[in-house]
């Protein structure tokens, strides 16, 4: 029983990390929290509503869907909601307001698209399990963690070692510089938007596959849990991504293990508040963000 | 005469107007400081449901239950509003919409006392109750030539007529005192404006909390005006609203609360195919302003150009005399 | 080879440049002298891509460059070390020189990196250990050899002396005579007027946004009103 609720925890924290990671990413480059980022994942979500349930096709084309989907809001967020604000030194709210903007247009798009309340997610493996000793494992969770973490290694990999990822860090840096030096930094924060949604994309099919089930709200609770990680992690921090994901998959399942369901999202906010209050630059942040 | 006049769905209308203005006017106070809520959702529930409780449970008199939600909701902006001192903007933003969801999410949860999501309904009518009160000196609506509900409608949009311009008296004079220069000071630099000996933690709290009570106050009046509140209406589409309301009118001025709050509410009561579409407006709206007008509609350049106007016809109208 | 011709920039509202006109031949170090705020960095700035000019014109080995980015800039040629160096301090000592070498894609990009750290031994010593923690005139060194790693034509350098102990100082104008004399044209602007103007072979001098004069190294170096304004004495 514990074992199951670890098992849980674990699934459940792993998504929450990698919606966190478009967080981090956009922030770390752009500077600002992009609230339309949990409605990008949404719409990864519903392509695994329409691909696997509707149409019948097979899951890893719902994969494919999402990353095209997600990639085509994150080019049209950062034209039309991003790229007109930057270099106009009037205010730092304007970013997170226009957002916002982004983020009720898409949940609404969305409730007319597909249909308001809650869309079922089938696909063979849903039901799929084995059971070790007394604990009993689905197929998906592990399908879940190994993504999860595939996708995790993969961006820091790309993040350290490769010309773009290094392109995108000092962009990350200091603009300025990056582009002495021949980076071209529309491109990059355009690449660093895209690949943002495109991740939030594929967690929105994972979500589907572990809760069976998508709405057009889920975008705002999921997005806040991924704001809470960021804000527990460690802003710009992959590592802080990951470890904040865990924390807050594992206290969800807590919780709702010792009866007190209705309190699972109120979890995340409290996080924000007490980690906004007592330790601003997160568990892992050195800089003040 | 005068019966046939007052039609009960216009003066509705038009009180959730004036309700919105209030809530517009609650983004902007807290904005004239630099800061910005997304939990203006939260204090409005905080307001209604303490009103709502009070008043049904108890049969706390209406006034009384109105202004316990308003100090409620004080308090609890004061509580908000202390601690995220400490946080740039956009966290602040963060940490209000946080505050407005688990305030959603307890109300959701104590089934017992708040009924949980199917809401409070029977709550006490503004309207009626000042009926009542009339009738039992002998006051009768048929005098003014209305019928029993109209006069309900009528009077409670003159009341929160009364309220809406107390309330734009005292922060078109706030903008222009002490403290309206202490919060722009605070929002143009908070560094400078704390070395030029501005008490910036007091004016910043003063601000958001005057926000948190202005959002309580139109929550307490939206339950008594509607008898009936759920958590449905406390969500983070009514924090986005409401901000619409102040970003689209202009959050510089005092009017652009109020422009906006009008012109918003009426655009989906006269627009009905608009209405499914509302959200989505809404979202279009935001970002339109950010990249183009990020000062809303109505900005002081233009009030400034209202009065010069008014000032010369004035003037035009003295000389012709 | 740089051309600028009658160019005017502002920063908002402000006019910080005001019809300014310089000229840097090939293989020569040419400086610009002036008091802080005359417009030595907006100049540079405006070279490199980073602020486009409101009028006026330059022009790079023959071609129109106005209004260029700066990665458009360096393709071309033109590397500037910024005022301030610009270190990424979060980035290690090789990530950092990696990013000079961003825009090529020759073959020779690891050949150089090895000989600039042959050449600068405590970079390759330091090659691991993230740049924000080196000292100044070790991020000095770093920000110019990070530069030479585009293999430029033209070398911008903003103040490279500024805030480092004397005998760096000369370290770094040795450094920057050598770079010159392995065929880079560099354009130099610094406040320590006397040693610019030593091993350039042109001055330009700035007054609040305007050029007042200009004349052979050797002759401003002459020249008593500079050497009164500028050299100290």
């Amino acid at each position: 029983m514990f074992l199951e609720q670890l098992i849980n925890g674990i699934t459940t924290g792993s998504i929450y990390a990698i919606v966190a990671l478009g967080y981090t990413l956009v922030f770390g480059v752009l500077g600002i929290i992009n609230m339309a980022h949990g409605e990008i994942f949404m719409f990864g979500a519903f392509m695994g509503v329409v691909i696997t349930s509707t149409l019948g096709l097979p899951l890893w084309l719902a994969f494919v869907a999402a990353a095209v989907i997600t990639a085509i809001l994150g080019y049209l967020l950062e034209r039309l909601a991003l790229r007109p604000l930057r270099n106009r030194p009037d205010s730092h709210l304007a970013p997170l307001i226009s957002t916002i903007g982004v983020s009720i247009f898409l949940e609404n798009l969305a409730d007319k698209l597909f249909g308001s309340g809650n869309h079922p997610v089938q696909n063979s493996l849903s039901e799929a399990s084995f059971t070790i000793g007394s604990v009993n494992i689905y197929v998906v969770q592990i399908v879940i963690f190994c993504i999860s973490i595939a996708l995790m290694i993969a961006l820091s990999y790309w993040l350290l070692k490769t010309k773009g990822g290094k392109a995108l860090r000092a962009t990350a840096e200091n603009l300025e510089t990056a582009s002495l030096l021949g980076v071209n930094t529309k491109r990059v924060i355009m690449v660093t938007v895209v690949l943002a949604s495109v991740i939030g994309g594929i967690a929105g099919i994972l979500v589907g596959m572990a809760f069976s089930s998508v709405n057009p709200q889920m975008g705002l609770s999921f997005g806040l849990k991924g704001l809470a990680i960021i804000i527990l992690g460690g802003m710009g921090n992959v590592k802080g991504a990951m470890v904040g994901g865990m924390i807050l998959g594992l206290s969800e399942t807590l919780v709702v293990a010792l009866g007190y369901s209705g309190y699972r999202d109120a979890i995340a906010f409290i996080m924000i508040i007490v980690i906004l209050l007592l330790r601003p630059q997160g568990l892992f942040g050195t800089k003040t963000a | 005469m005068l019966g046939e006049l007052i039609n009960p769905y216009y003066l509705q209308v038009a009180s959730f107007i004036l309700i919105n203005i209030i809530l517009g006017l609650s983004i902007y106070v807290t904005l004239a400081s630099g800061q910005l809520s997304l939990g203006s959702a939260g204090f409005m529930a905080v307001g209604a449901y303490t009103t709502a409780l009070l008043t049904t449970n108890f049969e706390v008199p209406l006034l009384v239950g109105i202004l316990a939600g308003v100090m409620l909701a004080g308090i609890f902006g004061i509580i908000v509003g202390i601690p995220s001192l400490r946080l740039r903007g956009v966290f602040l933003a963060i940490a209000t919409l946080g505050f407005g969801e688990i305030v959603r999410v307890f109300i959701v949860n104590t089934e017992s006392l708040t009924k949980g999501a199917i809401g409070i309904s029977g709550i006490p009518q503004l309207g009626r109750e000042i009926l009542d009160k009339l009738e039992v000196i002998g006051f009768d609506p048929e005098i003014l030539g209305l019928k029993a509900n109209q006069f309900t409608f009528l009077i409670v949009f003159i009341l929160l007529l009364i309220i809406v311009i107390v309330l734009v008296c005292f922060f078109s004079r706030q903008k222009n005192s002490r403290v309206g220069r202490a919060f722009s000071a605070i929002n143009m630099d908070e560094q400078a404006a704390a070395s030029m000996g501005i008490n910036v933690t007091y004016y910043k709290v003063l601000s958001f909390t005057q926000g948190a009570m202005l959002a309580g106050l139109a929550g307490a009046l939206y339950a008594h005006v509607l008898s009936y509140i759920s958590p449905a209406d406390f969500t983070y589409h009514k924090a986005v609203e409401i901000l619409t309301f102040s970003v689209f009118g202009g959050s510089e001025v005092v009017g652009g609360a109020i422009f906006g709050a009008t012109f918003l509410t009426l655009l989906p009561e006269t627009l009905r195919a608009i209405s499914e579409y509302r959200y989505m407006i809404y979202g279009i709206l935001l970002v339109v302003m950010m990249a183009y007008r990020p000062q809303g509609v109505i900005d002081e350049q233009m009030m400034r150009w209202f009065k010069r106007r008014k000032g010369r016809r004035q003037q035009h109208g003295t000389e012709n005399k | 080879m740089l051309k600028v011709a009658g160019v005017d920039a502002f920063y908002g509202q402000i006019q910080a440049l005001k019809g300014i006109d310089l000229e840097v031949e090939e293989g020569s170090i040419v400086t610009i002298l002036g008091a802080n705020g005359a417009g030595k960095s907006t100049t540079m700035k405006v070279i490199s891509g980073l602020l486009k000019p409101k009028k006026g014109k330059v022009t790079f080995l023959g071609k129109d460059i106005t209004g260029l980015r700066p990665d458009q800039l360096i393709r071309k040629g033109i590397a500037l070390v910024p005022e301030g160096r610009a270190m990424l301090a979060e980035m290690t000592v090789l990530e950092n020189l990696e990013m000079g070498a961003y825009h090529r894609k020759d073959s020779e990009v690891d050949k150089d990196i090895a000989q600039v750290m042959e050449r600068f031994s405590i970079l390759k010593e330091r090659k691991d250990q993230l740049a924000g923690t080196m000292s100044g005139g070790q991020q000095q060194m770093l920000a110019i050899a990070r530069a030479l790693l585009a293999r430029p034509k033209l070398l911008l350098l903003d103040e490279p002396s500024m805030g480092l102990a004397p005998i760096i100082v000369a370290d770094i104008f040795k450094m920057i005579k050598e770079i010159n004399q392995s065929g880079t044209t560099v354009l130099l602007v610094e406040q320590n007027a006397k040693q610019a103007l030593k091993i350039a072979d042109y001055g330009y001098v700035l007054e609040t946004g305007k050029l007042t004069t200009e004349a052979n190294a050797k002759d401003l170096l002459e020249d008593t009103s500079i050497a009164e304004a500028y050299l100290g004495g």
